[in-house]
This record gives structure tokens, C-alpha cells and sequence, in this order.
């Protein structure tokens, strides 16, 4: 029986940790490479690296950043930010990632989903969803969470499946940043409807807000990050919890 | 000892690289060209990717290789590696190894693909290794006609299928040992410790 997952994000930018809330305010709190491998060692399930750089001169160093980090993390590795088409997803598996999430340039181009998922299957092509709820719906936005779009986030993401995503990262705006707790209307909405695994993302304030994602939220997997970085919980804690609470969780060796 | 990764598509491979680099006297080296990846002491079929392009690329050395393996060269195939040891995959077109006896089919299950940590049960593939928990990530699996051959199995929803079947120096696991953390990391060094002695 597949196991929930912990995922710990890493905000990269110009090659460095950084974790904004509500996508701006940035804090520079470390090495992508050193952390990654940190979490490994805690027990961390999977890293993402989301690079949020705003320029090619700083997203350059990403690639760098990547093949660092696959010579050393021996658990699966995410990369999004900035992934535009079927031949960025390919030099990102070749730089080392072995998943990669497209959000902006799915949204503006559908097809890029498909291209991606036959080219390099679909288990390594991550549809990232950011929605903000408005009225009775969730609407999708793109850009960092900045520019809005007519999607309706539950449509989007069973077009997204249709067209060959294999997981689904969503992420509440609402929440993100702000430690009150996933969206878990948003979450169950989507993990019941789509087929395929569901990331939870933003709002994670304690271990008790990510059980709720997985248990309430009917999420596959719970993406944490700020609380990590700065100490609040830890990799152990929230995994205990969950455990206790019934959950199947990858043990610590 | 040299141990050979057959480079047959895309695919992050430094972490498998580097996970069976760090055993102790061994040199990796990666190859695109199926038939000199033979001459190696442990042949490597890397797992991402899908089966056509895959089989593409294996067929001009698909009979050398298939020889080779019979002949006891020790080989790893890890996902679509393991797939490519069986003799055909309704994912694509080509021919696999034949290896094993048996056809790839698509997961029988609601969730596909199977993505997370899921357990490997009965795990008999090695004497010194035991995983426990690994991690997946797959669409098909594979369907071995001979029963001795599975060494190991998982289950997702209602599909229970192979999570590694060997024939004496030849195995095919269905999860990644390289994303597997020091658990994979340690199956890796049994294994080429096993088929190397």
C-alpha cells in the first residue's frame, strides 16, 4: 500500500534557499544542495526546488544547482519555475531532476502536457496549479500567483490529467505563506476528482494542518516548507503525528 | 570493476551513477551505444522513459545483448529497465529482451501511475538487502509467465505484480534503488557485491 508522502519545497533563487510569503518578502535561508541532503537524512520523502529567479542570469544557475544535488540526494528530486516546453523538461531530467512541474506555460499552451508525458512518461510531468478561491469557485492564476486567468481550478486540473500530467501540485494563494492551514475544501475537492497523486501546498502552520491535508484534504502528499526552514517542526515530528494518527508513513531507517 | 549504464534516452541519471560509484572499486561508466555497453563487467538499464523509444534504441544490439545476459553477464534493470528484460510492453512498439517470459501491461488500478513509497513484500532478491520501503514511479508493470522468477512484489489498490524478478545474476527491479535513500543505496552495493563474487 503506497505510503502519504512528506515533500519539503525549497525556494530557489540565483542558486540559494529563499521562502517567500504570499509569494513576496524573500529570506535568504541556505545552501539548495546542503538542505536537500538534510532533509534526506530527517526523513523527508521527496525535495522540490521551485526556482523563482526573475532573470535567465539567475535562472542559469539552476541547472548547476540540479546536477549538484542528484549526485548526492538519493530520494526523488522536483524541479519547477520557468519550465516552458518538452525540451526544458528534458534538460532538466538530464540535469538531474526526476520530476518536473509546469504551471504558467501549461496554462498558456495545454499541449506542453502531453508533449512532455510522451516524451518522458508521465510519471515525471507534475501539473503545479496555484488557485485563489473567488465567490463559490477557485480560479487559477499564473506568474507566481500574480495574474489571473478565466480557469476554474477543478476543470484545469482534470484537463491537465487528461492531457498527461501525473500528479497534481496545488497550491492555495490564499494560504500560501500564511501558517493558518491548507485549503482543505480546495484539496478534497480536486484529490477526489482526479486520478492521479495530489500535492498539497500552502498554508502548512504545524504538523496538525498537514495531517489535516492528508486526512481531511484526501491529499496524496503534503508539501511543507517555511515551518521547516525555521525551525517551528521538524521532518521527525510531523511524521510521528501522522503515524500516530493512523496514517501509512515511511518509517525513518 | 567496471559497471556500464546503457544511456538510452533521457532521464536524470548522476544519482544512479553516483549511488554505484560510491561502492567501494567501482568505475561508471555510461554508454549510448547498446553493443559497446557490453563490454563491462556489470551491465546497467537505467529506468526513465517510455518503452518504444526505449526498444528503439536497444534493437541494434538487442540480440548481442540478449546473448550476453544468457552468457552471464550480471545486469541491474531498474523500472523500464526491468520492463525491458520482459518481451514486449503494450506501452510501445519494439521488442524487449525476452529475458523473462512475460508481456508489460498497463496497471490495473484507478490511480495510475503508482508514484510514492509502497512496500517490496517477500523480498528474496538478495541476501544481504532488504528494502522494505521503496520508491515507485510507474505506469505498467510487468507480468512474469514464470512464477520462480519474482523475488519480490508490491501492490497497489487490488494489482499485486513483480517489485523484482532474477535469474541468477540478471534482476529487474520495478522501484528506484537510487531514489530509495540509504536503504536503495545499500541494495545497490549488495547486488554488485552479490553478482561480482
Amino acid at each position: 500500500m503506497l505510503t502519504r508522502r512528506l515533500i519539503v519545497c525549497l525556494d530557489v533563487k540565483g542558486g540559494r534557499v529563499v521562502k517567500g510569503v504570499q509569494f513576496e518578502g524573500l529570506r535568504d535561508v541556505g545552501d539548495p544542495v546542503e538542505l536537500a541532503m538534510r532533509y534526506e537524512e530527517a526523513g523527508a520523502d521527496e525535495v522540490t526546488f521551485l526556482d523563482i529567479s526573475a532573470s535567465s542570469e539567475e535562472r542559469s544557475t539552476l541547472w548547476e544547482v540540479v546536477h549538484r544535488t542528484s549526485e548526492r540526494l538519493f530520494i526523488p528530486l522536483t524541479v519547477g519555475g520557468g519550465v516552458r516546453t518538452a525540451d526544458d523538461v528534458g534538460r532538466a531530467l538530464r540535469a538531474g531532476a526526476d520530476k518536473v512541474s509546469i504551471n504558467s506555460a501549461a496554462v498558456a499552451r495545454p499541449a506542453v502536457l502531453t508533449e512532455c508525458a510522451e516524451r518522458f512518461g508521465a510519471q515525471c510531468v507534475v501539473a503545479s496549479i496555484d488557485a485563489k478561491k473567488d465567490g463559490d469557485r477557485y480560479r487559477v492564476y499564473t506568474h507566481g500567483g500574480k495574474r489571473p486567468t478565466e480557469l476554474d481550478a477543478v476543470a484545469w486540473a482534470r484537463e491537465c490529467v487528461e492531457r498527461g500530467a501525473g500528479e497534481i501540485l496545488l497550491t492555495s494563494i490564499d494560504r500560501d505563506g500564511a501558517r493558518s492551514g491548507y485549503d482543505l475544501e480546495l484539496t478534497r475537492e480536486i484529490a477526489e476528482m482526479v486520478d492521479v497523486p495530489v500535492i498539497a501546498s500552502g498554508g502548512a502552520g504545524n504538523a496538525e494542518h498537514v495531517r489535516a491535508a492528508l486526512r481531511e484534504g484526501k491529499a496524496d502528499a503534503a508539501l511543507v516548507a517555511g515551518i521547516l526552514h525555521d525551525g517551528v517542526t521538524t521532518v521527525g515530528a510531523i511524521k510521528e503525528l501522522l503515524r500516530e494518527s493512523g496514517l501509512k508513513i515511511r518509517g525513518s531507517e | 570493476m567496471r559497471v556500464t549504464l546503457f544511456d538510452y534516452g533521457a532521464g536524470n541519471l548522476h544519482s544512479l551513477e553516483k549511488a554505484l560509484a560510491s561502492a567501494p572499486g567501482v568505475e561508471v561508466r555510461v554508454m549510448e551505444d547498446p553493443v559497446k555497453a557490453l563490454e563491462t563487467d556489470v551491465l546497467v538499464l537505467p529506468g526513465v522513459g517510455a518503452f518504444g523509444a526505449a526498444a528503439a534504441r536497444l534493437e541494434p544490439g538487442r540480440e548481442q545483448m540478449r546473448r550476453a545476459l544468457l552468457d552471464g553477464l550480471p545486469c541491474l534493470g531498474i523500472c523500464l529497465g526491468m520492463q525491458l528484460l520482459f518481451d514486449g510492453s503494450d506501452e510501445g512498439e519494439g521488442l524487449g529482451l525476452g529475458l523473462f517470459r512475460g508481456r508489460v501491461t498497463k496497471l490495473r488500478t484507478r490511480r495510475v501511475p503508482h508514484i510514492g513509497w509502497n512496500e517490496v513484500e517477500e523480498d528474496t532478491a538478495l541476501r544481504e538487502a532488504k528494502l522494505g520501503m521503496a520508491y515507485y514511479a510507474h505506469s505498467f508493470a510487468c507480468r512474469a509467465e514464470e512464477p520462480e522468477v519474482v523475488v519480490g512484489w508490491t501492490t497497489h489498490e487490488e494489482d499485486r505484480f513483480p517489485a523484482v524478478v532474477r535469474k541468477g545474476r540478471v534482476l529487474g527491479v520495478q522501484y528506484h534503488p537510487e531514489k530509495s535513500s540509504a536503504v536503495g543505496v545499500r541494495f545497490l552495493h549488495a547486488f554488485l557485491e552479490e553478482v561480482s563474487s
